[in-house]
């Protein structure tokens, strides 16, 4: 895998348009470049954590992924759908934790059920895992539309940045 | 580099300074003889980068990774890796090479004649060395013509780096499969009227001064498949003077002159020593001679197991995928004189009046049955596993020529094989059906069984009476007792099931209240598989897919029959144990549990003994050992291969002697090592099935799917991983085994430890 490009200048000021535009860049090429997330359900009292195979869609609005209904997150997500992702480049630098670039993305999570929508949702994330294709298709595995509320974008250990794709410009749904 | 495809395709002669990392090294050898002017077949080699290309494009680098990354290599059992290699090999025949490459490959055949038939050979970097040999491992697909035909030959090769046999042995040599490539070299096909192989050197010992020369008539590969037997001459290497020639044995009995002439068998000698020259290192040399011209096949570094009865890992699985003519061989054997032998000895052994033989015949009697079931157990390991592998052919074969979109679907061209077990099972249904339509018999024996946890004989004839007095209770008992007779004498452990009335009625009243009828999964239209089969292969070949479907099918039956008649033997032999242990227990003569197989000597020796000592049997083995250190870890959720679909959940039922089967009721999930014939009855009434064994066609996994019942194979150490009674969700879809309910009983607890505040 290639490593990450360098992208915008978050340090520098900016009109406040470019700056969003430069960190909307940087969030897509994270989500690029790292094909696995660490899904955090809520619980009642206990939350859990989960990696994943995730994709995400061009406007950045929404996430999908699937796992087996027999398995701890699908039984916490039928309880809540309230949900967050951690996608980050850790693996890339060990030795550094200020080049480290982490995003955390909140939202709710669906599970997909009607034909059309589970034909899309799956060719998303089949399309970047598709070892995935056999699994996703197995009766006994749910497929999870996330759509996004926000991006919370970590660098240099604590300069975080949020960025919301609703309250992006001309964006649509 | 090359022409046409450019890294992808290299002419042969001009092969010779490209890396054998990216050309192999078959390619990579006879490209140095052909370069040296060297008789070697016109050539082109598809370097690894084409088949990177293919593999990548095609993602089928995901479909290797997926197959073979699930599971640690090391814990497949050969089904398993069987299995992964048959879904590998339907991905890369279905998946299309990418448009330019299999342009590439077209215009590369220009260089041909054209009417000479092609090779198709592999050519893996790493394949061949002094210290290890993949000759025979990987594929070659001969006497192919047309572009087409080559295409698909070339995905048959590239596919055979990832074959069973293959994957078995670079775990043996541990090289890792992932950085495994494969190149491939298609060459004109030459077909002199001898062919054979040379040696320049003495495989078994390489510091004499001597070197052997082959020769069969017609083609080589009569002679590395050992179907004929060679010519074979001896000759001092430093001089090339012969020392000795010895006739290959041949159909007909006259004593036919040398293969060779003296002037061809100088000219090989010639061969090998500029060969050996060229390349620096003695070689084992694959020839041909045709037209007064020897043709080079390969060279070859030369390995002890060069040698066709050298013993190494290479050639023992190569025995693992019988040729076509060994599998008809095997079948005639097998089906026409092993099993009505073993069939005919079992009836000869429960035909003894054991009760009537004095003590020092019954010794002998215990001893001729553990020699026999030694005998059988070689036979079985010698003949009856090998021939298995008929429906492994037949899988590979159907693939080849119908590539279906699911690798198992021929499967559904051996529903209906009448197996000894399904007869069986067929009665035992029957009965249970019988008795569902009695409601009062039915409670009876319930009551009977209820708050028993198995009892022996003598306490069946008290059931037998209490039954017998119920309507329709003299019926049951008889036909009962018959199926106990015709299919129950046989081992299961240590024990013989038909000591045992009582594991049948808990069956029998277990199956009665359970359902009032199996399920089934969909009906297989047995015969429109058998026609896209035929439609596959068109009907030049009608003839040899029908022989491929019957060996296949005989091999499916039999390899079951075969267990039920060993059991049958085995079964034999604890009788005869049974009544010695008895005779011996009532004169205060035996001690401690058993006896069991193991302790047949000591049950012999002491019938026979005239000292009045106790013999003390030690402790029967325990198969309940749980495996070191299993309760610090508790697994949630163990993976395995998915061998039936569905999704089930219910108790965890570890089956692993006949006490368990007793035990085992309607809704259980079946926990156990491996499904064998002799257990079959009881899977009607599971709701799941787990075993350790893994493999698609494995028993288990073949009666979960038709009785539709999911099932997971393949889980490590699953019956000491998991505890009787647990709850277990069985996903079949995707071979995942989840233990226990998801909860987090653990962390909503409340603090168990004070936390330290200063």
């Amino acid at each position: 895998m290639d490593d990450e490009p360098v992208l915008g200048g978050a340090q520098d000021p900016e009109p406040s348009g470019v700056a969003s535009a430069a960190l909307r860049l940087r969030i897509h090429a994270l989500v690029e470049n790292q094909p696995f997330a660490v899904l955090c359900t809520g619980g009642d009292p206990q939350p859990y954590g989960s990696l994943i195979a995730f994709a995400i869609t061009d406007d950045l609005r929404w996430a999908t992924f699937a796992t087996p209904v027999t398995t701890r997150k699908f039984q916490l997500l039928s309880r809540s759908d309230r949900v967050a992702l951690l996608i980050d480049n850790r693996c890339r630098h060990q030795e550094n934790m200020m080049e480290v670039e982490a995003l955390t993305v909140t939202g709710r999570a669906r599970q997909v059920s009607e034909r059309r929508d589970l034909d899309r949702w799956s060719a998303l994330l089949v399309g970047r895992h598709g070892y995935l294709k056999t699994f996703v298709r197995a009766p006994s595995v749910a497929l999870f539309a996330v759509e996004i509320v926000r991006y919370f974008h970590v660098v240099r250990f604590q300069e975080v940045q949020q960025w919301a794709p609703a309250a992006e410009p001309g964006s649509s749904r | 580099m090359g022409t046409g495809g450019g890294a992808w395709i290299i002419p042969l002669n001009e092969a010779v300074d490209v890396p054998v990392t990216m050309v192999g090294g078959k390619a990579a050898v006879l490209g140095r003889l052909a370069g040296a002017g060297l008789p070697v077949a016109r050539g082109v080699c598809l370097t690894v980068l084409a088949y990177e290309s293919f593999i990548t494009e095609g993602g089928l680098a995901d479909v290797i990774r997926m197959e073979l990354g699930r599971k640690s290599l090391d814990s497949m059992r050969w089904e398993e890796l069987w299995d992964a290699a048959l879904r590998i090999r339907s991905a890369f025949l279905t998946a299309p090479i990418p448009d330019r490459l299999a342009g590439a490959i077209r215009e590369s055949l220009g260089r041909f004649d054209g009417r000479r038939p092609l090779a198709v050979r592999s050519s893996a970097p790493g394949e061949d060395s002094a210290s290890r040999s993949f000759a025979g491992l990987h594929e070659s697909v001969v006497g192919v013509a047309g572009a087409d035909e080559v295409l698909t030959a070339v995905r048959v090769v590239w596919a055979s780096l990832w074959s069973d046999a293959a994957l078995l042995y670079r775990k043996e040599l541990s090289l890792d499969p992932s950085s495994s490539r494969m190149a491939v070299l298609i060459q004109e096909m030459v077909s002199g009227e001898a062919s054979g192989v040379a040696f320049a050197r003495d495989p078994r010992d390489q510091t004499l001064d001597r070197e052997i020369i082959e020769a069969v008539p017609g083609p080589c590969g009569n002679l590395v498949d050992g179907l004929v037997d060679p010519d074979r001459w001896i000759l001092r290497h430093s001089s090339g003077e012969v020392l000795t020639w010895k006739g290959g044995e041949r159909e007909s009995t006259d004593t036919a002159p040398p293969l060779l002439e003296t002037h061809e068998v100088s000219t090989i000698h010639g061969t090998l020593n500029v060969v050996e020259q060229l390349l620096g290192w003695p070689p084992d040399l694959e020839w041909t001679d045709g037209h007064a011209a020897l043709t080079v096949l390969q060279a070859r570094p030369i390995t002890s197991g060069s040698v066709r009865d050298g013993e190494d890992a290479r050639t023992w699985y190569l025995t693992l995928r019988p040729t076509f003519e060994r599998l008809r061989a095997l079948a005639t054997r097998v089906a026409d004189v092993l099993i009505p032998e073993l069939s005919r000895e079992a009836a000869r052994l429960a035909g003894d009046e054991l009760e009537a033989m004095t003590d020092d015949q019954l010794a002998r009697a215990i001893e001729h049955r553990h020699d026999v079931l030694q005998h059988w157990r070689g036979v079985y390991h010698d003949e009856f596993i090998p021939f298995a592998h008929g429906v492994r052919y037949l899988g590979a074969y159907y693939n080849d020529a119908v590539r279906p979109d699911d690798p198992y679907e021929f499967l559904g061209l051996l529903r209906g094989e009448r197996f000894l077990a399904a007869q069986r099972n067929e009665e035992v249904h029957s009965l249970a059906k019988e008795l569902r339509a009695e409601p009062g018999l039915l409670a009876a024996l319930e009551r009977c069984g209820a708050g028993s946890d198995g009892v022996g004989p003598t306490q069946w004839r008290a059931w037998r009476e209490t039954v017998g007095a119920c309507p329709g209770g003299p019926g049951f008992v008889d036909r009962l007792e018959q199926i106990a007779r015709a299919h129950f004498d046989t081992a299961f452990g240590d024990a013989r099931l038909a000591d045992r009335p009582d594991l049948l009625v808990s069956l029998v009243t277990r199956l009665a209240r359970a359902s009032d009828g199996v399920s089934r999964t969909a009906p297989v239209e047995t015969q429109a598989l058998e026609e896209r089969l035929y439609a596959g292969v068109g009907p030049a070949r009608r003839k040899e897919a029908s022989d491929v479907l019957a060996i296949g099918r005989l091999s499916w039956r039999l390899r079951d029959d075969d267990n039920v008649l060993m059991g049958r033997l085995e079964g034999q032999l604890l009788l005869g144990l049974a009544i010695g242990a008895a005779r011996l227990r009532a004169r205060g003569r035996l001690e401690g549990d058993g006896p069991g197989e193991a302790q047949a000597g000591q049950v012999a020796e002491a019938l026979r003994g005239h000292s009045t000592d106790p013999v003390m049997l030690g402790p029967r083995a325990s198969a309940e050992a749980p495996g070191a250190g299993a309760a610090s870890a508790a697994p949630r959720q163990l993976i395995g291969q998915p061998a039936s679909p569905g999704l089930a959940t219910g108790p965890a039922r570890i089956v692993r002697t006949a006490e368990d089967l007793g035990r085992f009721h309607a809704g259980d999930v079946l926990v156990c090592d491996a499904i064998q014939p002799t257990m079959t009855q009881v899977v009607p009434l599971a709701a799941a099935i787990v075993e350790r064994r893994g493999g698609m066609l494995i028993h288990g996994a073949i009666i979960a799917r038709e009785l539709g019942i999911p099932c997971v194979n393949g889980v490590a150490r699953v019956t000491d991983l998991v505890t009787d009674g647990e709850a277990l969700t069985v996903d079949g879809h995707l071979g995942i085994v989840s233990v226990g309910a998801p909860e987090f009983d653990l962390e909503t607890a409340g603090p168990t430890r004070a936390v330290a505040t200063s």
